[in-house]
């Protein structure tokens, strides 16, 4: 039989830490102590962990029976004043809400999960409603936005690589402009000329900015450079996009109203060059954290 | 062979009484509203003999041979003609109720190696009455092991039927509506405490010698319920003073202590006859020390047991019963009301839960065979470390459940002022690698 040495309590026969504290019990070799009997038996089966929390049950509930009430509600009406064929559009409205936080409210609480539930939610929903005149039309547009902003404003917070995420963003991107364009126009038609290589343009520049960004010497990259090479990006490919919008349109080659843009994008460029090769004039700019 | 004992039996529609309506709908992970009372033999247990104890234990006593019912309006309980089933023991204690599982008893019959427990689902009976379910239990399992015939002079009798009173809800008959109703209290402290939590019970056992207890408490004229309660409130008060820094940010500490209002209200009913006092100090005026939390806890105490205050809270919970807008909304409706609203009035209300079963007294014959009593409260989601205790014998078992995984601030505080006010303190535990 041991004392904590940190508490002053008696610890149970064959106890390796002290309960209150976890300080080892450390005794001495010629101390033999016998084995102490389990407080309960030593099964170890934890009880089961499938249970939601009485505040969550209490808000799943009231949901429910809301859902339950408005569904009785509106289907109920509808057919009574003879506009049962109308009734599609509210009472999958009330499904689908129900659904979605049914969901939320079972899932474990985080930012990912539930922004990944409302997300397919609203997808479901968008194309339900599109479907109540039994076609698929602008839904494509509406639904197909979803994933690109999960992988904006959700990915970045999941374990997926950075690269990854900013690869399947660009491919998720250009996905969504071939949509648009086959969904609007029935056929391609400015996605080659126009849209791909724009955003070619742009995935090329930022590779190369953000190659030039990690490869330069020093290990931090200064905010100061990152505003300036992401405008030098948009800057280019906006005009970029000019040019090929004018080939489409006119067929030649021909910047019509972003030379202002480019001149600005060159005016930045050799701004930054001139920021990550003179450390004299990185200083000049940053004086204010050595007064400090 | 089962034996059919003849008594009076309920009616096929027991309403639950007045404070058993607020446990079944906001029972929930973390809010198991659940409790269990055991007792360590001096021999093993044999489980087809204690099978046929608990057979005579529902025989005789029909309140308990119930299952939970959800009607239309009201959760209600009827009588339930299945056999009970014997749970081999697990590592934790008072978990989630598995309903079907236990064949829609609310007691819960468990058979360790040389224990023997009663958990009981709180809709049922209070401590009380699920004390006196497992000395029953007890005397029946002795008398047909052939260990003893011990007769109990408190409590159940196995021989006399059970009467009208044990069914009784007396907070109905005491109800007085021109009484003016209890009043609202704030909301208090709580400590969420560090790292991760799980539904596992985990429990710290403290335990002390009476006598020594006995003599520090009356050293400051308190009783050892008291004591502890006080002990319990230090705790917290050095807990929220680390925790808040700013004096006149800190909220009240109250405790939970039910009371039996039993002997209060001279009545022998089965069901829930309790209600609690909320004691406590408020921190934002100053750093109370041990002396003045005591004199605090002795005076709280003492208005709190006052038979007019004790109506005057029955006056308010029953009113709430009675109110048209909640007999008459259906359960549908109700139940999520009950499991948003229940944390505001009520857990809310307090920093912790401090239940004392008091001391324990078996017959002569008995009392060797028995050689520990525990007890053990369900924690809660808002609260999650509670103390339950019991005395038996010469010691006194205090019991930590909590839902803290690695978290044990609370219990050490409690246990290293019991250490340095002189009372030598023996720590068990069922957590992992203890």
């Amino acid at each position: 039989m041991a004392y904590c040495v940190q508490c002053g309590v008696k610890l149970a026969d064959g106890a390796a830490a002290c309960p209150l504290c976890n300080t080892p019990v450390l005794l001495p070799p010629t101390v033999v102590e016998r084995k102490g009997e389990p407080l309960f038996a030593k099964k170890l089966d934890g009880p089961r962990s499938s249970g939601i929390t009485k505040v969550r049950k209490g808000i799943l509930e009231l949901t429910l029976s809301l859902a339950v009430v408005a569904l009785i509600a509106v289907g109920l009406s509808l057919t009574l004043s003879g506009l049962g064929r109308y009734s599609f559009i509210p009472i999958f409205s009330i499904v689908m809400v129900e659904a979605t936080l049914v969901a939320s409210l079972l899932a474990k609480p985080s930012y990912v999960r539930l922004s990944s539930i409302v997300l397919i939610g609203a997808g479901i929903y968008l194309v339900g409603l599109d479907l109540a005149d039994l076609t698929l039309s602008w839904s494509l547009i509406a639904s197909s936005a979803l994933p690109l902003l999960w992988l904006f404003a959700v990915a970045p917070a999941t374990k997926m690589k950075k690269w990854r995420i900013v690869t399947l963003s660009l491919i998720a991107v250009l996905l969504y402009l071939l949509i648009i364009n086959i969904t609007i126009a029935g056929a391609l038609t400015w996605f080659v000329p126009v849209a791909l290589p724009t955003m070619l343009l742009f995935a090329v520049l930022a590779t190369i900015f953000a190659l030039f960004l990690i490869k330069r010497k020093g290990t931090i990259i200064p905010i100061s450079d990152v505003v300036l090479a992401t405008l030098v990006v948009i800057f280019v490919a906006i005009s970029g996009f000019d040019l090929f919008l004018t080939h489409y349109q006119r067929g030649f080659f021909a910047l019509r109203w972003s030379k202002s843009l480019l001149w600005a994008a060159l005016v930045a460029l050799l701004f930054l060059l001139a920021l990550s090769c003179s450390r004299r004039i990185r200083r000049y700019f940053t004086s204010h954290i050595r007064h400090s | 062979m089962r034996r059919a004992i003849k008594s009076q039996a309920p009616e096929g529609f027991i309403a639950l009484d007045n404070s058993a309506l607020i446990y079944p709908p906001t029972e929930a992970a973390y809010n198991t509203n659940t409790f269990r009372i055991s007792v360590d033999l001096n021999r093993e247990v044999q489980v087809e003999i204690l099978r046929e104890a608990a057979h005579e234990l529902l025989e005789r006593c029909p309140y308990a041979k119930v299952r939970l019912k959800k009607g239309f309006f009201w959760y209600y309980l009827s009588p339930n003609e299945e056999e009970i089933p014997i749970w081999e023991e697990g590592s934790y204690p008072a978990g989630r109720f598995e309903f079907k599982r236990n064949q829609h008893y609310l007691i819960k019959i468990i058979a360790g190696e040389r224990r023997i427990a009663i958990e009981c689902f709180h809709a049922l009976t209070d401590g009380t009455g699920a004390l006196s379910y497992l000395k029953l239990l007890l005397e029946r399992y002795c008398s047909l092991a052939g260990i003893v015939d011990a007769v109990f002079t408190d409590g159940l009798c196995f021989t006399s039927k059970s009467d009208a009173h044990e069914f009784s809800d007396p907070f109905q008959m005491l109800y007085d509506r021109t009484i003016r109703p209890f009043p609202s209290v704030s909301r208090a402290y709580h400590r969420k405490g560090r790292g991760e939590r799980s539904e596992a019970v985990k429990v710290i056992r403290a335990e002390v010698g009476i006598k020594e207890i006995k003599e520090r408490a009356k050293a400051r004229s308190l009783t050892i319920g008291e004591y502890l309660s006080a002990v319990f409130l230090m705790s917290l008060q050095q807990l929220q003073g680390e925790q808040v820094p700013v004096k006149r940010k800190r909220r009240p500490i109250r405790l939970s202590v039910p009371m039996n209002l039993r002997k209060v209200f001279a009545t022998e009913t089965m069901r829930n006859f309790t209600l609690f006092a909320l004691i406590g100090i408020d921190p934002a005026l100053g750093w109370y020390t041990f002396d003045e939390i005591a004199t605090q806890v002795r005076l709280q105490m003492a208005q709190a047991a006052q038979p007019k205050l004790l109506l005057s809270q029955i006056r308010r919970n029953v009113a709430g019963e009675r109110s048209a807008a909640l007999r008459f909304a259906p359960t549908l409706l109700k139940n999520p009301l009950f499991k948003l609203l229940s944390d505001a009035l009520g857990d809310q209300q307090y920093s912790g839960v401090i239940s004392n079963l008091g001391y324990v007294s078996l017959p002569d014959a008995l009392s060797p065979v028995v050689e520990a009593m525990d007890f053990h409260l369900s924690p809660g989601l808002v609260n999650p470390v509670s103390v339950a205790v019991v005395g038996y014998r010469d010691s006194l078992a205090i019991n930590f459940t909590s839902y803290h995984d690695d978290d044990t601030v609370l219990e050490r505080l409690f246990c290293t002022f019991l250490v340095e006010d002189g009372i030598a303190v023996s720590v068990a535990s069922n957590r992992e690698g203890m």
